[in-house]
């Protein structure tokens, strides 16, 4: 007779991939019922749930604006419609971040109790900012009808664009929640980080206005080349660079099998660390 | 969970020179202030325990195994290592069939969910389907006896709710391994009784029991075998009486009354 499970001590590197895969493909109703379960009991099934969903990024856009109207920056209406749209795609990235970060470290209980694929974590942790980030695409899509701005097939790209960004996301959610079971104050830095990159993206500003002498940064932040391609397409319907798109893949893709390979190869000791 | 029918003499879990070091940091949360700190002091982070020592051990189907031993023996360390949450550091755990710790459907694991919410969480982590959950959930709130708590947030349960739920959902499940890690102590005395005629149920049925308890009359009561663990390695195992009365002797207190009482 066969044994159903053998347990040997692992060596450093990655677990059997495909059986990792399996057992996590076995699990996938976790994932959809944790972040059920989330969103219940952040109340987002409720009337004032979805009211409060919707208000808030609204009113974010609104504070902004303001700011942007006051040390003078463009104040037209393309100019909102671009700041919302970039907002409300940051915060898909900001939100999947403060999520994922102790997803792990939260998790505690479930992971000195059961064994399964602690990988499902940081992936609830993102489909939970997934979900909020659904509405808001309809109010952009209300939004951009109202400001009369331009329609074309060209929009279409703005889908492989959020693509790109969940793989993002992901891959950064599954390292940060990782790093934070070894230096748990991670989670405080957190907020100073997503504020930073928020200036340091084309969100505010468009990336036409950044001064020559800046342009590094459009090198190292991974979130520009994606903001640019999402501002050129949802707001002005025309095509996005082939080469931002490129480069905005291969960072997502990097993070993420960085992220996965880093996260992978240590989860079996977060038993006895977390 | 399983439909293989096991017969009894088969083996359900086989042990073989198993050892397990925790590395642990010292401070109780490290943080990466206290690293960069620590790191200019150049003094070492980390402390390594070693939990479990070169452990033999063979569970047949249709046995119970009691396993005894002092606070920190390595018992609940062995339970997680056969239970897959725990890789080995040395040795080989071999299972052959589906395992269902006392905790080991995570319940609890959200605070702020009801406790419906965690056991269906459990369960599907533990790699259960919907389906299976759902056919088993009234069993479980029944068994529980909860009552409306059931759809309470967690952290409003007492300790000993607590324990019922995870009791429950573990009994429930039907595993063909059943570990209960001493986790009915803050059960009450209705709730203990009731749980104790469980397992006797349990027993009789083709699958295999581990029980780790402090509480020497149960464990001679209902074990086919005790394992008597001290500071990670395998003092004894034998028949109940004998190792729970070396035990016992070892403790000084076989005259007193203590050691019967909890399962
Ligand atoms: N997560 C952990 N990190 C580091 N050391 C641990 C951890 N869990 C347990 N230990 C250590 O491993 C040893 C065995 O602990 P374990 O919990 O297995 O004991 P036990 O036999 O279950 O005790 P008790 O009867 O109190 O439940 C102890 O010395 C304990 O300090
Ligand atoms: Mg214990």
């Amino acid at each position: 007779m066969t044994p159903v499970d053998v347990f040997v001590p692992f060596h450093k590197g990655l677990p059997p991939l495909r059986k990792y895969w399996r057992t996590l493909w076995e699990r996938r109703a976790f994932i959809t019922e944790y972040s059920r379960s989330e969103l219940h009991e952040q109340h987002y099934d409720s009337v004032f749930g979805q009211i409060w969903l919707i208000l808030n990024p609204l009113l974010l856009s609104a504070v902004y604006f303001i700011l942007i109207v006051i040390i003078g920056g463009h104040s037209d209406k393309v100019r909102y419609a671009h700041l919302t749209a970039c907002l409300f795609l940051f915060y898909l990235v900001a939100n999947t971040l403060t999520g994922g970060v102790k997803s792990v470290t939260s998790g505690q209980r479930l992971i000195l109790n059961t064994a399964f694929p602690r990988i499902m974590l940081p992936i609830s942790a993102t489909v939970i900012a997934i979900f909020r980030f659904i509405p808001t695409i309809l109010i952009f899509a209300i939004l951009r009808t109202v400001l009369g701005l331009p329609v074309g097939w060209e929009l279409l790209w703005a889908i492989p664009i959020v693509v790109i960004t969940i793989v993002f996301a992901l891959g950064l959610a599954i390292l940060i929640s990782c790093i934070n079971v070894y230096f748990r104050d991670i989670a405080n830095f957190l907020p100073y980080l997503t504020r930073t990159f928020l200036y340091l993206s084309p969100v505010l500003w468009e990336a036409s206005d950044l001064k020559p002498k800046l342009q590094t940064i459009e090198m190292i932040n991974p979130l520009f080349p994606i903001l640019d391609s999402w501002s050129r397409t949802v707001v002005h319907a025309q095509q996005p660079h082939l080469s931002s798109m490129l480069i905005a893949s291969a960072w997502a893709l990097l993070l993420f099998i960085f992220g996965t390979y880093f996260f992978l190869s240590r989860e079996r000791e977060f038993a006895v660390r977390v | 969970m399983s439909n293989t029918v096991h017969t009894s003499g088969e083996i359900a879990v086989s042990v073989q020179h198993l050892g397990l070091t925790y590395t642990t940091t010292i401070d109780r949360r490290p943080t990466l202030k206290s690293r960069l700190k620590s790191m200019g002091r150049g003094t070492k982070q980390t402390q390594v325990i070693r939990a479990l020592d070169d452990i033999m051990l063979d569970v047949p189907y249709g046995s119970v195994l009691g396993v005894v031993g002092a606070n920190g023996a390595g018992k609940s360390t062995l339970m997680r290592v056969i239970s897959g949450i725990l890789p080995p550091s040395q040795g080989r755990v071999e299972v052959y069939g589906k395992v269902s710790t006392l905790l080991a459907l995570g319940v609890g694991f959200s605070p702020s969910l009801s406790g419906r919410a965690n056991v269906r969480l459990g369960g599907l982590a533990a790699g259960m389907s919907r389906q299976e959950i759902e056919d088993h959930f009234e069993e479980i709130a029944d068994f529980a006896e909860l009552g409306d708590s059931i759809d309470a947030p967690m952290r409003t349960y007492s300790s000993g709710m607590y324990a019922r739920l995870a009791f429950s959902v573990a009994v429930t499940v039907r595993p063909d391994i059943l570990i209960v890690d001493e986790a009915l102590s803050t059960g009450d005395a209705r709730f203990k009784e009731k749980s104790l005629e469980k397992i006797k149920e349990l027993r009789s049925d083709a699958r295999a029991l581990i029980l780790v308890s402090h509480a020497l009359g149960t464990v001679k009561d209902i074990c086919n075998e005790v394992a008597w663990l001290h500071k990670g390695k395998l003092i004894q195992r034998g028949k109940p009486d004998e190792v729970v009365d070396a035990y016992a002797d070892f403790l000084h207190v076989r005259k007193s009354a203590v050691i019967d009482e909890d399962i």
